[in-house]
């Protein structure tokens, strides 16, 4: 079981607030990726979820369990860092069974249940080497393999696969998916990678400025976002925005561009600046017509897709994803439309407005 | 080439320099008296020749015996009290943490004479003049503030995260103290007892106030063999090898642990 519920969780470190009102259920199994730029929080919301970091205010929550005062080592928890954290005096056997060796198993239980995680993580030829002999990708498997034979309540999992090559990250994100899907137990991960959390999270909490930005599904945070910020952070390369202004009829005015009628859109909340957004796979692009006109600047063929960034007068550079284009070239003049089912209006404090 | 060889040549005079005295003394242990004191001199004396330690050895092995148990129950009782001590004051977070930690350190600033009389009262109030555990408390608490800072430096140097990581992995204080921080500092620890050791064994201030007849440690042994009359200088020469000794095979052991580079692999970086 592993449902961890943060009530009204608050930290400062002396007079600076770094993290306010934050709220979350985390429900038992699920896969939750906590993300945002760097000194968003995210890290030190996982430290008090562990108890390494002392909680200011509220209440952290385990399986209906108040566990805000207690002490690391009692969480039942299991972490996983970025720097992998072994213990370098010992070996990768005595590493894996560390926890249940503290813990008072017999040591017949530890030895079984050290080959099982080894045989899960392809180390059973490792087993008596130190964490110094192995390569980063392995002792990142200890650290995880550490991790897996406790079978705690949740797993936390501090950026760790940012000290890897991008080849091997790309196969442990794989291998950590199935680990999920194969153990079943709670996940909290902590990235600033949102590749990472597109691909592993069941759901996302976005982070920014020590507050929650949205907390959802994947796919809820590239269709639905809330507000720009998230907007902008979900989705590679970015969204594009462009200024605007309540136009005639319930449209809206992009400066420099067209008055767009946004299907959804709520009249109420329109204010005198805004903000439109649409995504670079949604613009449409054409070599003769379009509601915009715009020189290439660089054209970025990746065989696959071809990333045109776009100079249009009035409006600045637009990113327009071309998906297997291969007609479009540097220098050359290109017409867009931005189609208005498409796009995603945000009023002036930055929150979005349209329903979709 | 030429300055090579100059280098050279200065190295080993100044070498020479240092060395001298010793040299003296080790060819003095193995002359009498009057050849010590024969003109032209003795260069070479013989080296059987060793009635000067044993009649050294026959009248004080007791007090060798007792230069010995104080110097190691001092190391270990002065180590007990600093490693937990470095320990905290590098992990726990309290109020005054970094006040305590130089108040520490500023009682290191007293010269250990300024304590002796002190000293002399406490223990002859307390009644353990002339004991050993008198002077183990005595050096003990004199190496206290050094072998804490020391120790602080090597717990700081542990990556954090592996300290964390123990807590997690469900290791109380004391576990992740003894199992983890321990074991990682080990080459600052053997640094630590290195210089206690040293210092406990060649101690001869506090060793002259505090004892008198029992437990009179080898150093002050050495010291009476100088005298308003004589000075026996065969004895002392004797005495004085057999004096550095213990430090040079000590430090010989400690030397591989010295070097540290333990935790390298732990934490990639």
């Amino acid at each position: 079981m592993g449902e961890i519920v943060l009530k009204d969780v608050e930290k400062s470190f002396g007079e600076i607030s770094v993290l306010r009102d934050i709220n979350l259920t985390i429900n038992d199994g699920e896969f939750v990726v906590f993300v945002g730029p760097s000194g968003c929080g995210k890290s030190t919301l996982l430290r008090m979820i562990t108890g390494l970091e002392t909680v200011s205010g509220g209440q952290v929550v385990i399986d209906g369990e108040d566990i805000t005062h207690t002490k690391p080592s009692s969480r039942g928890l299991a972490m996983v860092f970025q720097s992998y954290a072994l213990f370098p005096h010992i070996s990768v056997r005595d590493n894996i069974g560390f926890g249940l060796k503290i813990a008072g198993l017999p040591k017949a239980e530890i030895d079984a249940k050290v080959a099982q995680a080894s045989g899960i993580l392809g180390l059973d030829a490792l087993l008596d080497r130190k964490p110094r002999e192995l390569s980063g990708g392995q002792q990142q498997r200890v650290a995880i393999g550490r991790a897996i034979v406790r079978e705690p309540a949740a797993f936390l999992f501090d950026e760790p696969l940012s000290n890897l090559d991008a080849a091997l990250r790309v196969q442990m994100r794989i291998e950590l998916i199935r680990l999920h899907e194969r153990l079943a137990t709670t996940m909290i991960y902590v990235t600033h990678d949102q590749v990472e959390a597109m691909t592993m999270a069941d759901r996302i909490v976005v982070l920014e400025g020590g507050d929650i930005q949205q907390f959802d599904t994947p796919i809820a945070l590239y269709d639905r976002p809330v507000n720009k910020f998230v907007a902008g952070f979900i989705g590679s390369p970015k969204m594009n925005f462009m200024e605007a202004s309540p136009g005639p009829d319930g449209t809206v005015q992009i400066k420099g561009g067209p008055a767009l009628k946004v299907p959804g859109v709520d009249l109420a909340r329109i204010t005198r600046r805004m903000t439109v957004g649409i995504r670079p796979e949604h613009i449409c692009y054409a070599h003769d017509t379009g509601d915009l006109t715009g020189k290439i600047l660089v054209e970025e063929q990746l065989g696959s897709d071809a990333f045109l960034y776009v100079e249009v007068e009035g409006i600045g550079m637009v990113t327009v994803r071309a998906v297997g284009e291969r007609d479009f070239h540097s220098h050359q003049t290109v017409h867009l439309s931005l189609p208005p089912e498409t796009c995603h209006v945000f009023d002036e404090s930055d929150l979005r407005i349209n329903e979709n | 080439m030429k300055s090579v060889r100059w280098q050279l040549i200065a190295a080993f005079a100044i070498t020479f320099v240092f060395v001298a005295p010793i040299l003296w003394m080790v060819l003095a242990a193995f002359k009498t008296i009057n050849d010590i004191y024969a003109i032209p001199p003795v260069w070479v004396p013989d080296f059987t020749y060793l009635e000067n330690f044993k009649l050294l050895l026959s009248e004080n092995w007791q007090f060798l015996l007792n230069s010995t148990i104080v110097t190691l129950s001092a190391t270990a009782l002065c180590l007990a009290f600093a490693l937990p001590c470095a320990f905290g004051l590098v992990y726990f977070q309290f109020g005054a943490k970094n006040f305590l930690a130089d108040w520490i350190l500023s009682t290191r600033m007293m010269p250990p004479i300024a304590a002796a009389v002190p000293l002399y009262m406490v223990f002859n109030g307390a009644g353990m003049l002339d004991t050993m555990p008198a002077l183990v408390i005595a050096y003990a608490g004199f190496n206290l503030p050094f072998a804490v800072w020391v120790a602080m430096s090597f717990f700081r140097n542990i990556p954090k995260e592996i300290i964390e990581a123990a807590r997690i992995e469900g290791c109380g204080w004391f576990q992740t103290f003894r199992l983890v921080a321990l074991p990682l500092a080990k080459s600052g620890i053997a640094t630590v007892a290195t210089f206690v050791f040293i210092f406990a064994w060649n101690e001869l201030l506090l060793a002259l106030f505090l004892t008198t007849r029992e437990a009179k440690t080898f150093p002050v042994v050495i010291s009476s063999f100088s005298t308003v009359t004589k000075t026996y200088w065969e004895l002392i020469s004797a005495a004085t090898i057999i004096q550095i000794l213990p430090p040079v095979i000590f430090t010989i052991l400690m030397q591989r642990h010295i070097v540290s580079g333990l935790t390298m692999g732990a934490v990639k970086n």
